[in-house]
């Protein structure tokens, strides 16, 4: 029998909160990669993931912050990638939302899963390295996810007058960056909303040019040697398409370590490309969490995909045989985990 | 076996056994072409086939519209791997390869998808909206065009030369590059058509004297037309020694020669602004089309000649070699598009299609350009432009100079405006109405033309790609004619076919109608517009007097430039220098010249002269004029006739029209055109369905040519013709 072809989604940063802690001992206990992780975290003096995935409780203070939280969903995300049933399920592309552009990389076989560590581990710290600023979720959409095209004009003509740059677009919201006043000065600029702009703790100007040390750092520390060509179609966050032979490496370090840290992430154009380019029969989003199932929804039914207009057909859809299956989400982690 | 198949089977047939060939030893270090480049151009080789595969299925299946393919011309993809992605491609129909490629290069395109979404004909299609099975995308500078008559070639021209000209105009916002060079690609065929004819001698006949002409015409040359085969060395032995025209040739079935020779073309047309014809030769495999049979007119041996200088092979045979890929990852690559293309195309086909007339006719006329209009010209700038003939300016005169000062006014106040065509320069026209504008704004503004009225339109059509404002002329009426489809095939259709994104506005001035006295004989005083009523979206205007020529001349640049839209303004010639209506000296027919921004006239807005209300006389142009003369006669025998003037052939403003003869209880048509094609036509159709009560005549020209001397106004209404008529009509 023909294996059913997916597209799996990397999540990033925000998607490892309470409900996730113990996400790893759940799913990945005795996960000789989980070993080699912590190896890596102890000779660098780094505090174990067993041991803060294993915290008795979830503290924002520690499991939020950048060096923590990126090398915590990185880990998820991989082992879950990992835990994909080969057997029943193709993967015909990968694709990641901001920090899960990292676990991309490696999930699509484009550096070394030791490298992917290496990589996500040392963006957590490299990723604080910026000027002063911070990002903020804009909900664009209502609660049918429906996203006037007023209301997207009113944000993006807010966000220039104040200075503050577009960081991820991501469905029917806006994550944008900038520094703190500009974003403070930005909730009076902004046209009536679903709901009031969020800022995201513990967060940098993330995807601007405000993160120039924090590309500088990466580019003096992870080298372009680590680079090769993704086994599978890779689809970055301009929705290029990285494929096997046609990939420069050098190419590639460039991108992750420049347009990618310096420019906005267009999440959106990389779901597009992923849904009408390789039309999967099903959608992975890697766990931990599902925050990012949302996004992905929202994309789908802007686009109409499979005749999902609105935000009902969708989860009745989800409901009946879902097209997007949430590897966080333990009843749907069972339809494509081993 | 369908020819496809056997193609298909060939290709993987080879891959499978071995056995592929290079078609030459030139290796991709030696025309520096990297092995993932290389990679890339194969493999948007093999979506382009793949794609004219699944069409043919499509076909069979009542899901595909279009089976014009590809397959044996993929060594274009060269070209889009050798250009730029912001130059402009006037493509052949036969270059999916380019536009997969090109998209490739281009982050967030889905080139699958979109040409699935164009073969079945959805109304999502992001190029013409399922109106055409087209190449085109706005993002990749890729205008949409059938080019199956290479009517797109004058319009490349245009635009190349668009170039050179906004340079020196100083233009900052232009869409295309200031080092940008035009692609223009058309087959060995489709090089016999006079526009693929005239627009590479234009391109020869500027280059030749020095002007910029930053374009490769790109002849993929496979041989045959259909079913008729080009003469061996044809294509050679007629380009290669041009002058003006820098020759290249390459082979198209070998990657690293196609890349080479693309590389070569692109970068002596970019260094030296210089037109390049690159010769690429190119095989045509299974037919021309899906119905085409090819056995019945080439013989097996020719078929299997021609497979086997398939690109594919070389392609595959070259990576394989070079040690980029082997050959059973070229084969794992060319089935996975295939399963991703069946994955996609079912999706595709569910998509929506265009549910009625209205969503057909949606993009006929382009959307408007909200705050683009322009500020008038200062009081200063207009005082030092028109210095010279400030005393003139107080006067009365007629229509063919205040029409050139019209057009000083409007290149005044916009910047981006050009006027062409023949002697519209120096001589400033045959009949003056550019005098002056050459002195007052320079060559690159005021531009003769060679003698070629598909050279002078494609100017315009490929200016307004650039973002120009073109006004061109056509020195006469009967001249257009040999370039009607510049009109009627490519600038009107542009934004039906692009779905209202790509425009190409210009007001086109035309010189033309009867009575001159003395001079011409029909082919300059042809009297028929039948060539453009018929055309959708287009706005013809046809003054009857200097002062609205100007206010009306105003408004069409308006909706050039506002609202995008393609005018035909139509100056009666025997009107250009008349001063009289009545009786000599009397001056009613001139007028002081007023600046812009005094009065008006809107699109749709029809004149009304009296209020006669026995008969209303409806006409337009000389009619105007004539009807003006008779309405005197007339009211000296007591009748009262009011003459309306439709200013407005298209479109016809019917609601205007109605309530301006609903005084009268009959109504009489003056219409200097023909009568068979005429406007006269529709307005008695529109007066017989719309207000039946009224009693209706026609005075229009006869079906005839129009001969010389005094013949010359035989066939024509006359002054006392429509006397005659409205007496007969009034009085019974």
């Amino acid at each position: 029998m023909a294996k059913e072809t997916v597209v799996v989604v990397c999540p990033g940063r925000g998607t490892y909160n309470a409900p996730e802690l113990g996400y790893l001992a759940r799913h990945h206990a005795g996960s000789p990669w989980l070993a080699h992780f912590d190896a890596v975290r102890a000779a660098a003096g780094k505090p174990a993931l067993t041991e803060l995935d294993w915290a008795a409780k979830f503290d924002p203070a520690v499991h939020l912050r950048g060096d923590v939280a990126a090398p915590l969903i990185h880990a998820c995300a991989f082992h879950d990638f990992l835990k994909l049933d080969r057997e029943r399920f193709e993967v015909v592309a990968v694709t990641g939302n901001s920090m899960g552009w990292y676990t991309a990389l490696a999930c699509a076989g484009a550096v070394s899963g030791e490298h992917g560590f290496a990589i996500a581990d040392a963006m957590g710290v490299n990723s604080q390295k910026h000027e002063s600023g911070g990002q903020a979720v804009i909900v664009m959409a209502g609660e049918d996810w429906r996203v006037d095209p007023a209301t997207a004009r009113g944000v993006e003509a807010a966000c220039a007058k104040v200075g503050v740059l577009p960081s991820i677009r991501l469905g029917g919201m806006l994550v944008v960056a900038g520094p703190e006043a500009a974003l403070d000065a930005l909730g009076r600029e902004l046209p009536p909303l679903p709901r009031p702009p969020l800022r995201l703790a513990g967060h940098g100007p993330f995807h601007t040019p405000l993160m120039q040390a924090s590309a500088t750092a990466a580019r003096a520390s992870l080298p372009a040697a680590w680079f090769g060509a993704p086994q599978v179609p890779l689809i970055d966050g301009r929705g290029k398409v990285w494929r096997r032979f046609e990939t420069d490496s050098t190419e590639l370090w460039d991108y992750t370590f420049g347009h990618q840290i310096l420019a906005a992430y267009d999440f959106t154009a990389a779901m597009t490309v992923a849904l009408r380019e390789f039309a999967p029969d099903r959608v992975v989003l890697l766990g931990p969490g599902e925050t990012l199932g949302g996004a992905i929804g929202q994309v789908i039914t802007a686009l109409g995909w499979l005749d999902i207009t609105t935000k009902s057909v969708f989860s009745l859809r989800q409901e009946e045989d879902p097209f997007l299956v949430a590897m966080g989400r333990e009843a749907q982690r069972r339809i494509v985990a081993i | 076996m369908d020819a496809a198949q056997q193609v298909h089977e060939q290709f993987i047939a080879a891959l499978d056994a071995g056995g592929l060939q290079r078609r030459s030893n030139l290796g991709l270090a030696a025309v520096g072409l990297t092995p993932q480049r290389a990679a890339a151009l194969l493999h948007s080789q093999m979506v382009s086939r793949q794609l004219d595969r699944l069409s043919r299925k499509l076909q069979a299946r009542g899901e595909g519209f279009y089976t014009i393919g590809s397959s044996g011309h993929e060594g274009n993809a060269a070209l889009a791997e050798a250009l730029r992605v912001d130059d402009v491609a006037f493509l052949h129909y036969r270059d999916a390869a380019f536009q997969i490629h090109r998209a490739n290069r281009v982050p967030g395109e889905n080139p699958m998808w979109d040409m699935l979404l164009s073969f079945t004909a959805s109304a999502e299609d992001p190029i013409s909206g399922g109106r055409h099975k087209v190449l085109g995308s706005k993002r990749l500078m890729i205008p949409p065009q059938t080019s199956t008559i290479a009517s797109h070639l004058p319009k490349a021209v245009g635009a190349a030369f668009s170039i050179g000209i906004a340079r020196r105009m100083g233009l900052e916002e232009t869409v295309l590059a200031k080092d940008g060079v035009v692609l223009c690609s058309f087959g060995d065929a489709s090089a016999n058509h006079s526009t693929a004819v005239g627009a590479l001698n234009t391109a020869a006949w500027a280059a030749f004297q020095g002007t910029p002409m930053p374009i490769v015409f790109l002849c993929e040359d496979n041989g045959i037309g259909i079913s008729t085969r080009t003469p061996k060395g044809w294509i050679q032995a007629n380009w290669s020694g041009r002058a003006g025209l820098h020759y290249i040739a390459c082979d198209g079935c070998d990657l690293a020669e196609a890349w080479r020779g693309a590389s070569e073309a692109v970068d002596y047309a970019r260094r030296y602004r210089k037109p390049v014809f690159l010769h690429m030769r190119t095989v045509r495999l299974y037919g021309h089309a899906g119905n085409d049979v090819q056995q019945v007119y080439l013989s097996k041996e020719d078929i299997a000649a021609d497979n086997a200088r398939d690109p594919l092979l070389a392609s595959a045979a070259l990576l394989i070699e070079e040690e980029v890929m082997s050959a059973a990852e070229v084969r794992e690559a060319y089935d996975a598009i295939e399963a991703q293309l069946l994955r996609q195309v079912e999706l595709a086909i569910a998509r929506p299609k265009l549910p009625d007339a209205a969503s057909v006719m949606a993009s006929i006329v382009p959307p408007k350009r909200e705050g683009s209009a322009r500020p008038l010209a200062s009081a200063d700038a207009r005082a030092a432009i028109f210095a010279d003939e400030a005393a003139a300016m107080e006067k009365p005169q007629h229509m063919a100079r205040l029409i050139s000062w019209g057009m000083a006014d409007v290149l005044l106040q916009y910047p981006n405006a050009i006027v062409c065509g023949e002697d519209v320069g120096p001589k400033g026209g045959v009949y003056n109405a550019t005098a002056r504008l050459h002195a007052r704004f320079g060559s690159a503004r005021v531009i003769n033309t060679l003698l070629d009225e598909q050279a002078i339109l494609g100017l315009a059509i490929g200016a307004a790609h650039n973002g120009l404002l073109p006004l061109p002329e056509i020195q006469f009426l009967a001249y257009v004619h040999n370039a009607e489809d510049q009109i009627r095939g490519e600038a009107a259709t542009l934004p039906f076919f692009s779905n209202g994104q790509i425009t190409n506005p210009m007001v086109v001035r035309i010189a033309g109608l009867p009575y001159q006295k003395g001079f011409g004989g029909h082919f300059h005083n042809d009297n028929s517009l039948a060539v453009f009523r018929d055309i959708p979206g287009l706005v013809i205007a046809v003054p009857s007097c200097g002062r609205e020529a100007v206010l009306m001349l105003r408004e069409c640049v308006r909706l050039a430039h506002e609202e995008q839209r393609v005018v035909i303004f139509v100056e009666p010639i025997a009107l250009y220098m008349t001063r009289d209506l009545h009786a000599e000296g009397d001056g009613l027919w001139t007028s002081v010249y007023e600046a812009p921004g005094v009065s008006e006239i809107r699109v749709g807005e029809i004149g009304v002269h009296g209020e006669g209300a026995d008969l209303a006389v409806v006409t337009y142009g000389n009619g105007v004029y004539l009807s003006m003369q008779a309405q005197k006669l007339l009211a000296e025998q007591g009748v009262a006739v009011r003459v309306i003037d439709l200013r407005w052939i298209a479109p016809l403003a019917e609601e205007a029209l109605l309530a301006a003869v609903a005084p009268c209880s009959r109504v009489l048509v003056v219409d200097e055109c023909r009568e068979t094609g005429s406007q006269s036509e529709a307005l008695l159709a529109l007066m017989a369905i719309k207000a039946p009560e009224k009693a209706l005549g026609v005075l229009a020209a006869t079906d005839s040519f129009i001969p010389l001397a005094r013949a010359a106004t035989h066939t024509l209404p006359s002054r006392d013709g429509i006397v005659a008529k409205a007496l007969e009509m009034v009085r019974g």
